[in-house]
Parts: C-alpha cells; structure tokens; sequence
C-alpha cells in the first residue's frame, strides 16, 4: 500500500517536473501551441495597447502644423539633395577614407562630450573620455583612427541638452529643425550651447580654418548624414511623424537617464 | 503457396506508395540556440550562427519607382506626395543570372530588415534580387493596389504580378536566366497565389518558389497576432502603461550596463540580465507591431477608398494637417475589426461574397490545396512553434506538400531565417 502511495508521488513528482519540460511540447502534427501557456486578460479588460499608444501620443507639440511642413521639407531635402550627394560621396571615396573622416569628427565631438560629462559631475565617463581624446589623437594620428574603441573605451555622446536635462530643466515643446531633423526647445538650445563650444574651444585648430574654408564644414555635415542610418519614409507608415516624436522623445530620455 | 508472391506484391506496393513525409528536423541535430518562440520572433538568431553575408558596399544596388497608379497622384492628399510611386530596390549581378523576387511580410516595406538580409543571402550567392513591399504596406497600397483594401489574396497577388511585369520592363538589359519566388510570412502566401497566377499569364515561368513560414489560415493567423495584445503583463498599473514599462527596464539595463550601445548583441545580453522581459511581455511586444500595421492598413485603405470610418470623406488634408486624430480611431481598430468594417464589405459588394468562412476558405492556403498538391516547384518552411500558426495548420501542410515541406522544431515567427542552417537549406533549394 505505502509502496503504490510512494510510487504515486513519485510519478506526481516526474510529472510536476515534466510540465516546465513539456512547456513546448509538440502535438500529433508536430505543432507546439506556442500561445498555450501565456496568460490572457479577461475579456473587458484588453486595452492595454490602446492605452499605451493613447498616452504616448501626449507628446507636447504646439507647432504641430508648422512641424509637419518641416517634415516634409525635409523628406524632401533628402531625397533631392542630401541622400544623392551622400551617394555620390560614398560611390568616389574609398571606405578607408570614410571612415577616417569619421573617425576625425567623432574626435573633435569627443571635446563637448567632455565637457558635458564633467557638467554633469560624471567622474568615470569623463575619465574615459579624456582618455579616448588622448588615445585617438596622438596614437589615432588627430583622431583619424579610433584606438581607443578597441582598447574597449566606446564612445559615449553627451551633449548640453543631456546636461539641462540631467538638471531637470524640461523637454519644452517638439520641434522639427529644418535639415537637423527632430529635437525640442531644449536640445535645440543644447545645440547651440554645443556649437558655439564647439568653435570656442578650436580644437586642432579646425574650427577656426572651417571659417576660412567652409569645404570642412559641408563634409562634416555629408559625413553626418552618411553615418546616420534614419531615412526618412523608412517606418513606412502613414503616421511617421507620430513615431519619430515618440521615439525621439524616448529615446533623450533614455539618454539622459543613463 | 500463390498468396506470397500476392503479399509480398502488396508488401512492396505498400513501401513504394508510402505517403512521402515531411522532412522533419529534431531539436538536438538542429542546434538552434532560442527554444522560446517569442525571443526568436524578436531577437532572431545570434550574430556569430549567422550566415556570412556580403556588405553592402559591394552590393551593386539602387532603389527605383514604377508608376502604376497615375490617378493617385492626384487622388491623395498633398502629404502623400512620397507614396505615389511605388519603390523597389534591385541588386544587380555583374552578367547574366537568375532573378529571384522577394515579396515583405506584413506591412513590411521593401527595404525591412529580412527582406534586406534575404537579399544579402541569396545576392551573395549569385542571384540578381528585387526586393518587394508586401501588398499590406503603406506604399504598395497607395502606389500600387487597384483596389487598395488588401486581403483577398488572389487580388493581392495580381497587383503583385503587375508590379513584377513593371519591374521586368523596367529593365530590359538585365540578363536574366530564370526567375525564382519568394516571400515570408504573408509575403509566402501572397508567392503562393502569385506562382499559381503565373502559370498561367506565364511572364516568368517560375522555375522554384519558396514560401517561408505562411499563414495556413489566414483568419487563425489573424486572430493570433490580435490576441498577443492581450496578455497579462505583470507590472503594468493605473500609472504605468506597456511602454513605461519596457522602457524602464531598458533604462534600468543601460544604467547598470554604464552605457547606450545599442546593437544585435544587446537584445541576447538583455535577456539574460535582470531585466529580462517575460513571456507575456514579448508577446505583447510582437503584438504591438502587427497592431500598428492594421492601423496604417486600416486607415489607408479607409483614405483612398473614402469609406469615411476613419477620416471624414470631404476632410481637408495639407502637409501641415494634424494626422494625430486618425492614428487614435486606427490604432483602435486592430485585424479582426479590419476585415467586418473594410474587408467584408468591399468583398460582398464586389464580387457578390458570402460568409467569414468562405472568405477565410477563398484568401487562405486551403484555395491552393489541389496546385499546391501538384506543383512540384513549392517548397514550404515553417517552424513547430510559430506564433502564426493554429492547431491542425502543419497537418494540412504535411497533406499537401509532403516531403516539400520542411519543419524546424524551433525558431518562432521567422526567427531562424538567418540561421545558417536554414539558409543553407533556402541556397541549396534554388540551386535544386
């Protein structure tokens, strides 16, 4: 009696066992009912998607029109001029050229990056990032090659709009720069704060010789492009606009957070 | 004894006549790292089990327009100005060479990022590629669909073909040996109609299709992806919505990480920290982007067709208009809700149709069942946990393609097209 008691639990046992194992077990067909096992809102209560959505709608735009004619303009700018000319640059420069003129600019913006982590009292990443500077502009010959990403020092962006945030100063209304594409009142702030450093500073002297020469300055801007992946009309989506504003609100946050 | 020879007759008429079965790969040969479907559908496969690729520096590769409704230039709104052409991108083999036509997913644009890595697979060895936007996208359902209400997948399919001869003619120096099909998700059941068509308007003859992980049943399919909202997420409150959520947890793993780098490696790290997300909450997340494809299918096909249950039927629209109004009352409307309010009645109107269940039998794979049983040129692949599929779905599969069919006992929703494994197997059919 005991023994067949004993048996029972055991086979309770292996069975209680098997049901973690046999999560995704197969039916006769081969089939493993993938949807079985998930857990599921009783029927008044399934709007959690349209209530998520709804709320991340509540983004603050007052210049919503204006915005949007922006948008457009700028699709349009990419398509008919920024994208071609990038084309044309990447289809005449040797991808070891490219990369070395990107690596140049991302040395020069390590400098705010600097400058920022320090306003933000960020001890470890202003370490690294002053050593990334070091590294990249003498080993890296003026930074154009990246050492330092292969040391495992990766670079991390931190800009003035970051730095207001980290401070708690809001996001203000969403704005669509014309060809900077989206951002808000105090990123765009941030931005000016950043570019006016940016000269101030005159890092290896290219700020003052892009004044003379405005030739660097337009490849800083087609490197720009080139090695931003976004293109617009890629969500493919009636409601771009929407979820550019979405993500580049979330993602500053996240930014900031970090 | 006479009845030996007899039995052993039927013995052997037993063997030859066996129903030839599908090819059915077991989990521990197979070695497919994800054995949770919804982390497969979402991460795909890890980088270092991908297939070598070719970069896309050495893709010689342009994105083109064909004009194939000329009326909608002038019947759309002033921000549609980017949709009235239909894009493609062709990548061009040196000489000549097959052409294989690569037809999106659900929604998906041409340039998504697996039709982007079919082109990779299938460029790198040696084919010419065109890629396609699905017939459920935004673009092809301005630009290219007579009808602009997607769903009726022989409809669908003939857009499709139209597309196809318009992207031939575009091109009449490109050399061309023979032309091969594919498409995944419901870009497989849009190949399976468009093959059937083909035989014939005969255009391109078909030498091979591929249908990777279709929909059997359309509706069931459907009504799967409607359902992956409404799971229970633990976490979510009055005051915390699904995306606060994923994104804290996101914020929460950069934090503890020391920085943002976001790449194809993260999403494996990411699941193994602590922040991992749960079952429900992945399916939540899948679900998410298919309920954002219905509301831009239901609100497109709404727009053109000036059915007025989206955006009021003389309503201005500029490029300065406020979308925001018609994406709330869209995203409301999820697959399901689609097909009663713009499906069905186009559908009845149009070709005088009857029930769910005959429209279900009409757009599904169940109308292919007798071509699909005799076109020895279909190969189906499909995953034993797909998300996609209903109980039954492999069975009417294993009936109708038999060895033609192969299973792969993991990988979600197309999680393991690039897997090396399978795309060996894809490269190894159309080299036949």
């Amino acid at each position: 009696m005991a023994k067949t008691f004993h048996c029972i639990a055991l086979l309770g046992l292996l069975l209680g066992n098997g049901v973690a194992l046999a999560e995704y077990s197969a039916d006769d067909d081969g089939f493993k009912r993938p949807l079985q096992h998930l857990q599921f809102n009783p029927g008044l209560d399934q709007h959690e998607f349209e209530r998520s959505t709804l709320g991340a709608l509540a983004v603050h735009d007052p210049l919503e029109s204006w915005n949007r004619r922006v948008y457009h303009f700028n699709y349009r700018f990419d398509e008919w001029v920024f994208l071609p000319v990038v084309d044309g640059y990447r289809y005449v420069t040797p991808s070891l050229v490219q990369r070395g003129v990107s690596n140049f600019f991302s040395n020069l913006g390590d400098v705010p990056s600097l400058l920022n982590s320090l306003l933000q009292l960020k001890g470890q990443r202003s370490l690294e990032t002053t050593a990334r500077l070091l590294l990249n502009t003498t080993l890296g010959v003026a930074g154009l090659w990246d050492p330092a990403t292969r040391m495992g020092l990766p670079r991390q962006k931190e800009d003035f709009g970051q730095t207001l945030g980290f401070y708690g100063v809001p996001n203000g209304p969403y704005l669509m720069l014309p060809l900077l594409g989206p951002s808000n009142l105090r990123d765009t702030g941030g931005l000016v704060v950043d570019f006016s450093a940016e000269s101030a500073i005159n890092f290896l002297n290219v700020a003052e010789v892009s004044r003379s020469h405005p030739e660097i300055f337009l490849l800083k801007v087609v490197d720009q492009r080139a090695t931003t992946d976004f293109r617009y009309g890629q969500l493919n989506s009636p409601f771009e606009y929407e979820k550019l504003r979405y993500f580049y609100t979330e993602s500053r946050k996240l930014l900031i957070a970090e | 004894m006479p009845s030996l020879p007899r039995l052993a007759a039927l013995f052997s008429g037993l063997i030859l006549s066996a129903p030839l079965w599908a090819a059915d790969i077991d989990a521990q040969t197979y070695g497919y790292p994800l054995t949770n479907p919804f982390e497969a559908t979402i991460a795909t496969t890890p980088p270092e089990l991908r297939p070598l690729l070719p970069n896309d520096a050495d893709i010689d590769q342009s994105d083109y327009a064909v004009k194939l409704r000329p009326d909608r230039e002038f019947e759309l709104p002033d921000n549609f100005w980017s949709v009235t052409k239909l894009r493609y991108r062709l990548a061009e083999q040196d000489g000549a060479a097959p052409l294989i036509f690569i037809i999106a997913g659900t929604g998906a644009h041409y340039a998504s990022s697996t039709t982007e890595y079919l082109k990779k697979l299938f460029y790198g060895a040696g084919y010419h590629v065109v890629q396609l936007s699905s017939p459920t996208s935004y673009d092809f359902m301005t630009s290219a669909s007579r009808f602009a209400t997607p769903g009726i997948s022989s409809d669908d399919a003939d857009d499709l073909y139209r597309v196809m001869q318009a992207v031939r003619a575009q091109h009449p120096h490109l050399a061309v040996t023979d032309f091969h099909l594919t498409g995944y998700s419901l870009g497989a059941l849009h190949a399976a109609f468009v093959s059937q068509l083909d035989e014939t308007r005969r255009s391109f003859n078909f030498k091979r299709v591929l249908l990777l992980n279709p929909p059997v049943n359309l509706y069931t399919s459907i009504t799967n992806l409607d359902r992956l909202v409404q799971t229970r997420v633990r976490g979510i409150d009055d005051s915390t919505t699904f995306y606060e959520l994923v994104l804290g947890k996101l914020t929460r793993y950069f934090q503890e990480k020391g920085y943002v780098d976001i790449n194809e490696a993260m999403l494996y790290d990411f699941q193994q920290s602590r922040e991992h997300l749960s079952d429900e909450q992945m399916a939540m997340l899948i679900g998410t982007a298919f309920r954002f494809s219905s509301a831009d299918i239901a609100f497109t096909s709404d727009l053109i067709n000036r059915r007025g249950l989206i955006t009021p039927v003389q309503y201005p629209i500029s490029e300065g208009t406020s979308l925001t109004p018609f994406f709330k009352r869209a995203l409301q409307c999820d697959f399901d809700c689609y097909i009663t309010e713009q499906l069905i009645p186009m559908w009845r109107a149009r070709y005088d149709g009857g029930s769910l269940t005959q429209l279900i039998n009409q757009v599904s794979l169940y109308a292919l069942e007798d071509y699909l049983k005799s076109s020895d040129k279909i190969a189906v692949m499909h995953n034993a946990d797909d998300v996609i599929l209903g109980p039954g779905d492999l069975g009417f599969l294993r009936r109708t393609l038999g060895d033609r069919l192969t299973v792969y006992p993991l990988g979600g929703h197309c999680g393991n097209l690039n897997y090396r494994v399978n795309s060996d197997a894809m490269l190894e059919f159309f080299r036949g």
